[in-house]
């Protein structure tokens, strides 16, 4: 075994990875990371970057970070489409065309889920609220919480208990009316989640990725700032890609990582950004059998293709007519089948068409054949690829967000054997949100 | 519906005099089939009692991780046992507090069988998540005669036709009792020498003909649960859920104890790697436990002077009681005893005892509550370490 | 004119409750019924001859005990009887049956999972004291978390310290009750199909939601509520009937002297200078009193018995929001002789009728049948929840004959095209015809049958959209914000004016809190005098 040439061996170079280990690195440990795959992922990552780690690891001069405008095209019949801007305004009165009273209600909706989603931010930069403690410092930081979401006014208040149980069709049955529309913005309730827009909690993961966003704009931010991180340079973090890794556990303590091919390094500190149950399940002997449970507990569920589609000039399109089409497209999911008509979103990003396709387990032809149906397109031009399970590494429903994030009382990044890590989208505050995990994983344990 | 009844029902049925049964793990067995218990704890101590313990959870575990699998589980070092031996012991939760005990035998290096006195097919699934290991519920396929006494090796030796000197305690070994195919373990629950035989549930019935028969001239005597109880507190062995509460079951934090505080400390291994409760058990033994389970004898003067007071003679309890009785030392409480009785034998009110451990050494003087014509005192008792009764012949 | 101190709109069990308390403490109280007897949905009817029904709640679970006791309803003729078992019915001919005996049902798990056999233990164990921890939570006022009032506050702390009292564990398993649906809380434990469709159907009664929609976990807890109080296997039937409850927490009021008035329904409320001074009933009189308490739904309590004008614009809002969505519809069933069940022909010595028949062979039938009501329809195979209360009271069915009420999920009260006479009769066909393949032989020994869809409910009990519950009893509908955020208190923005239905916290069930709690808040405000 190689001793002692590192301090810390990341698991994972995607932006989580990446951002803890460059965060380890500036606090002067020498840092691997070990990556599973050879080839750097060029599709974009999606959500927003939080500034902070923007700004700490001096990212400004090489993150690009897509605008788009309008944000999104939605189909209606007869060939027309609804465009939704940046600009609140320029929205509304395109909405107008088809439901004046859904414009009417635009700039409310916009700022009350903007104020809503602002108090997700204050929470996701920092690890969640632990309830449990009797420290002076967490009870303060809870009251302050408190405070703050108070001085948003009793309106928030109010709004955060009734809306985060809701479910994202009740949420925006109160406020409009027009189909398409709810269809468009109830999507991104359901995103990455096997629920239908008619289940609960639908409308938190709605606000989760509304979090960053301007007001007026309900799709995360899309970046490269996966790329951006891995063009950093310095050699530390030194990097070694094309390996798969495995905690190394002696005593209750982590010792290092042994690679696919039997290799064995050391380093007091391991941190992995892969899946908890990918990185805690073969080593589940060494843990308490209750929190093994736990983690096998973690609800993942495979739900979503994703690819790219070549050869055709598409806007930035949105294919979820209606509520009913997205709970329909759950229902066949439910019994365990690809919807028949899937949600199916596209968006540009650095020259690249990507595509979501939602709610997939299975995949293949057919479903290719059904995305081209959908998008007038032939299959030939898609290339899709079926996830395996959540690629939230947990899927972002109430029971498994704050501290309940990766499992319940074990949300501070830490596991129960010493010196493993966890950072990635699985931990606090999840997926969508690239880099603030790393973030506050790397702070915790500094 | 109706309970379930064992294997030996069709011959311990017709037996029961009284009708006495009690229940045991969902099963119906006989709590004395005599209208009166006392031949039956005599036959223990005297010649031979033949007990029915089929009720017992009884598990295989085969594979290559079998052994790892238990001593991810339990408290003693598996690895190190050898095969024919029969571990005593009990497992804890990850805060060290104990959920059950039972005994595990080796069959050979892959193939162990386990006994429990709770369902534990589910917390043995919890732990073997990654292992190479096959777990199989054999409670209901596996018979079991508990044949307890100083003439248990003569019976048995003579059906089962070999010589069992060699056979040690807590050892075990396979044999044909008049063809069937039969493991003998030296264990019991009684403290005394004896041995418990494992058969398949279809061959019950002959082997408890040949065990009687062959047992007759040797006073083999069928026993029931209530001379048990006399006989396990004489030998101090715990009893789940009257003396402590598993702690998947305890509703709150103070009904818990550690096998240290169970006077089990001899089987918590310091020599091997993690297993559940281990950190917490380790540094449970640095600072000391803060509860000892031990003996107590309550003093014969000291109860008489209360019944006398009444102008009574002392009465004794017939049978084993099983209630929480508060401990007193100098008007403080400082613990309470779970299993108390009269022991015919050694003539003396025994008690087995939680107590705080500044209270808990040999020969403090304590009090113990005792109802007298409706009224509760007090009665001097003594701390007396456990077991009451050790006689030579159960390792000899 | 006489003045009374206090009048209640609404005789269901709820405004007898309050009623009767107000009555103890030396209030004159009158109980305005519109119905010709008191009860609301807790009532027991002839409907045919010789045959009695609950004919709306069937089952009293919840009914606190400090009310039976408060009121010294046995005396006043409450028994509940216990209800013992559950037996599913399985598509492929087999059974899931819970028995009252601990060892038994264990027994009959391990015939379907070894495991779930033992994980059945440990959930129980985590149900009992998650029960334990919610019940201080039904029986306390819900403070308003946007109050900065010393009072609120300090019942905030309260009730956080009680939270964080719990214990890491338990109060992540809250967490997760709170939160999750009941096929995902209940994967995490068992891994038996009939028996987690058979468990999370008791979370779905009276919601719009399927078993995998999140937030049907937490009726999970409702099965072992009644545990608590000593009041062991609380699960059962009211001798003579739900309407028996009713008649009870009636006589018990008339007892302490209120007056309770049959066919009288309420038409407004009478606000004179922003406070309540009587009500108007449907015939044009006026009665007058100090302080008016209804016990209906919100919608009718805010939005028929007010102006809208004397309300808040927001409360008003609120209100429209609150959703009732009712779902569930109940067939009452006069029978020749007992149904036998293809499952257990012997119907194991006649326990399978003592105890209740759930119709919820499998996770995926369940959920199936909430597909339908999602989108319209009612369900073409719906759950379904049977008892036989004759085999348990005899009086309510002439000797030999039997009664057997069902309750059936999903009827929306939204039905595409509205309901019917026709589309009544169609939704019965679908209960007897699915019953018919459970129990072949079945519909022969139908004598009569009373189908009663949300729409029923709501024109014969007046419980908006037919909600059994006064309003869905959905996480956010909960605690605080029911009915509305700010007025969950038991006031409302008219002073003198009181809320004591189940559309009040905690709500649901024959539980009788809301109308205790309402009362309490009266007499803290001084009650009118």
């Amino acid at each position: 075994m190689s001793a002692g040439r590192y301090d810390a061996i990341v698991i994972g170079a995607g932006a989580n990875g990446l951002v803890a280990a460059h965060y380890l690195a500036r606090a002067g440990k020498r840092v691997l990371v070990v990556e599973q795959h050879q080839a750097l992922d060029p599709s974009a990552d999606i959500g927003w970057v939080p500034p902070q780690v923007i700004r700490e690891l001096q990212l400004g001069d090489t993150l690009r970070i897509e605008q788009p405008d309008p944000w999104l095209a939605i189909p209606l019949e007869a060939g027309q489409t609804l465009e939704l801007s940046r600009d609140v305004a320029t929205t509304a009165a395109a909405i107008r065309r088809v439901s004046p009273r859904d414009a009417e209600r635009w700039p409310e909706f916009c700022a009350r889920m903007h104020t809503l989603a602002s108090v997700l931010e204050r929470l996701y930069l920092a690890p969640p609220p632990d309830i449990e403690s009797n420290s002076p410092g967490e009870l303060l930081r809870i009251a302050r919480l408190g405070l703050y979401v108070r001085r948003r006014g009793k309106q928030a208040v109010i709004d955060l208990a009734r809306i985060l149980p809701m479910s994202i069709a009740e949420l925006l049955d109160d406020w409009f009316e027009h189909a398409a529309l709810k269809g468009a913005l109830g999507a991104l309730g359901v995103w990455h989640l096997k629920q239908g827009p008619r289940s609960g909690g639908t409308a938190f993961n709605f606000l989760h990725h509304l979090v960053g966003s301007p007001s007026g704009v309900f799709r995360p931010a899309r970046s490269n700032i996966t790329q951006a991180l891995s063009a950093l340079g310095g050699g530390n973090p030194e990097m070694r890609r094309g390996s798969r890794a495995t905690v190394l556990v002696k005593n209750g303590r982590a010792t290092g990582v042994v690679l696919a091919n039997g290799e064995e390094i050391a380093a007091p500190l391991v941190v992995s950004s892969a899946p908890p149950r990918d990185t805690l399940e073969p080593i589940a002997i060494e843990l308490d059998p209750e929190f093994a449970r736990a983690v096998r507990n973690i609800k993942s569920r495979a739900v979503v293709a994703r690819g790219t589609l070549t050869g055709a000039d598409t806007a930035n399109l949105c294919v979820a007519p209606s509520l009913d089409y997205l709970e329909r497209a759950y229902d066949d999911a439910k019994y365990g089948r690809d919807s028949a008509a899937p949600y199916v979103e596209v968006q540009r990003t650095n020259g690249r068409v990507e595509v979501h396709v939602q709610y997939v387990t299975a995949g293949g032809d057919a479903l290719s054949r059904t995305v081209a149906r959908l998008l007038n397109i032939q299959p030939s031009q898609l290339r899709l690829q079926t996830a395996p399970a959540s690629l939230y590494h947990g899927e972002l429903t109430l029971d498994q967000i704050l501290f309940m994030r990766p499992v319940p009382g074990w949300s501070r990044y830490r596991t129960p054997i010493e010196g493993l890590y966890l950072c990635g989208s699985g931990t606090h505050p999840g997926g969508g949100i690239p880099g603030a995990a790393g973030r506050n994983a790397a702070r915790e344990m500094l | 519906m109706s309970l379930k009844t064992t294997p030996f029902h069709a011959r311990t049925g017709p037996l029961s005099e009284g009708q006495a049964w009690r229940r045991w793990a969902g099963y119906v067995v006989a709590s004395s089939y005599e209208l009166s218990h006392d031949r039956e704890y005599h036959a223990i101590r005297n010649s031979a009692a033949l007990f029915d313990v089929s009720p017992l959870f009884k598990y295989l575990i085969t594979g290559k991780d079998a052994a790892r699998l238990l001593d991810h589980v339990v408290t003693r070092n598996v690895a190190k046992a050898k095969v024919g031996q029969v571990l005593y012991t009990p497992w804890c939760d990850n805060e060290g507090k104990q959920i059950d005990d039972g005994t595990i035998s080796v069959l050979d290096e892959r193939t162990f069988r386990m006994t429990a006195a709770d369902p534990t097919l589910r917390w043995l699934s919890l732990n073997a998540s990654g292992l190479d290991v096959k777990l199989e519920d054999v409670s209901e396929r596996t018979a079991a005669l508990s044949l307890q006494g100083p003439s248990a090796r003569d019976i048995l030796q003579l059906a089962a036709e070999r010589d069992l000197a060699a056979l040690k305690y807590f050892r075990l070994t396979s044999a044909k009792i008049r063809g069937i195919p039969v493991t003998i373990s030296r264990t019991g629950y009684t403290g005394d020498l004896g041995f418990e035989v494992w058969v398949d549930a279809a061959q019950a019935v002959p082997l408890w003909d040949a065990l009687i028969e062959t047992g007759t001239p040797y006073g083999i005597t069928p026993a029931g649960m209530l001379a048990l109880d006399v006989a396990r507190i004489e030998a101090g062995l715990l009893l789940i859920e009257v003396d402590y509460f598993s702690s998947r079951h305890a509703l709150i934090e103070s009904q818990k104890s550690s096998p240290l505080e169970l006077g089990l400390g001899w089987t918590v291994a310091t020599d091997k790697e993690r297993y559940n409760g281990r950190d917490a058990l380790e540094a449970e033994r640095l600072r000391g436990p803060s509860w000892q389970f031990t003996g107590l004898t309550v003093d014969w003067d000291s109860l008489a002077k209360l019944y006398a007071d009444v102008g009574l003679p002392p009465r004794l309890p017939t049978q084993a009681w099983r209630t929480s009785v508060p401990v007193y030392a100098g008007g403080r409480q400082v613990g309470y005893a779970t299993s108390g009785g009269w022991s015919p034998l050694l003539k003396r009110y025994m008690a087995l005892a939680h107590l705080e451990s500044q209270s808990a050494t040999p020969g403090t003087e304590l009090r113990m509550e005792i109802t007298v014509e409706h009224r509760r005192k007090q009665a001097a008792a003594r701390v007396t370490p456990l077991p009451f009764f050790n006689p030579e012949r159960k390792r000899a | 004119m006489k003045r009374y101190d206090v009048i209640v709109i609404g005789g269901g069990h709820n405004g007898l409750v309050t009623a009767a308390y107000l009555a103890r403490a030396g209030k004159s109280v009158l109980v305005l019924e519109r119905r010709e007897r008191v009860g609301g949905a807790a009532v027991t009817e002839e409907i045919f001859p010789g045959f009695k029904f609950s004919m709306f709640s069937y089952v009293v679970s919840l009914l606190r005990p400090e009310i039976i006791r408060d009121l010294d309803l046995p005396r006043h003729g409450l028994h509940i009887l216990p209800l013992e078992s559950t037996v599913t019915p399985m598509e492929n001919g087999d059974y899931l049956a819970a028995w009252a005996d601990h060892d038994e049902t264990r027994r009959e798990l391990y015939r379907h999972s070894p495991r779930d056999a033992e994980a059945y233990d440990e959930y129980g164990h985590l149900m009992h004291f998650m029960a334990q921890a919610v019940q201080p939570i039904l029986g306390m006022v819900p403070p308003d978390p946007t109050s900065f009032a010393p009072s609120d506050l300090r019942s905030l702390l309260k009730l956080g310290k009680h939270f964080r009292g719990l214990g890491g564990e338990r109060l992540h398993a809250l967490v997760k009750l709170m939160t999750m649906s009941s096929a995902d809380f209940l994967d995490e434990w068992f891994e038996t199909d009939v028996l987690k469709a058979t468990k999370s159907a008791s979370g779905i009664i009276g919601t719009f939601l399927g078993p995998r929609s999140p937030g049907t976990a937490y009726v999970l807890l409702h099965h072992y509520m009644g545990e608590l109080d000593g009041v062991f296997r609380a699960w059962g039937f009211a001798k003579g009937g739900t309407g028996a409850v009713s008649e009870s927490i009636a006589s018990a009021a008339r007892g302490f002297g209120a007056e309770v008035r049959c066919s009288a329904g309420v038409s407004k409320v009478l606000v004179k200078n922003g406070r309540a001074a009587g009500v108007v009933l449907e015939n044009g009189d006026e009665l007058a009193a100090g302080i008016v308490v209804s016990s209906l739904d919100p919608r009718r309590t805010f939005l028929q018995l007010l102006e809208s004008k004397d309300l808040p614009d927001e409360l008003v809002a609120d209100i429209r929001r609150f959703k009732f969505r009712g779902s569930s519809g109940k067939v009452n069933i006069a029978l020749d002789s007992l149904p036998v069940f293809t499952c257990m022909p012997d119907g194991a010595g006649g326990r399978l009728h003592r105890g209740a028949v759930s119709i919820s062979p499998s996770l995926d039938y369940v959920e199936r049948a909430y597909d339908d009501a999602k989108y319209g329809e009612f369900s073409r195979r719906p759950y379904m929840d049977i008892v036989f209360p004759s085999m348990i009271d005899p009086g309510m069915a002439p000797p030999g004959k039997h009664v057997m009420s069902v309750f059936v999920q999903y009827a929306p009260y939204h039905l595409n095209g509205g309901w019917s006479d026709a589309k009544r009769e169609a939704f019965g066909d679908a209960v007897v015809n699915t019953l018919e393949g459970f129990a072949p032989g079945f519909k022969s020994k139908i004598l009569h049958r009373q189908v009663l869809t949300p729409a029923d409910i709501e024109r014969i009990t007046g419980l908006s959209e037919g909600n059994i519950f006064a309003g869905e009893l959905a996480l956010h509908q909960l605690f605080f914000l029911r009915p509305a955020p700010g007025w969950a208190k038991f006031a409302t923005p008219v002073r003198g004016y009181y809320q004591a239905g189940s559309g009040t916290h905690p709500g649901g069930g024959i539980m009788g809190a809301s109308g205790r709690h309402a009362a309490m808040r009266i007499l803290k405000d001084g009650g009118g005098r």
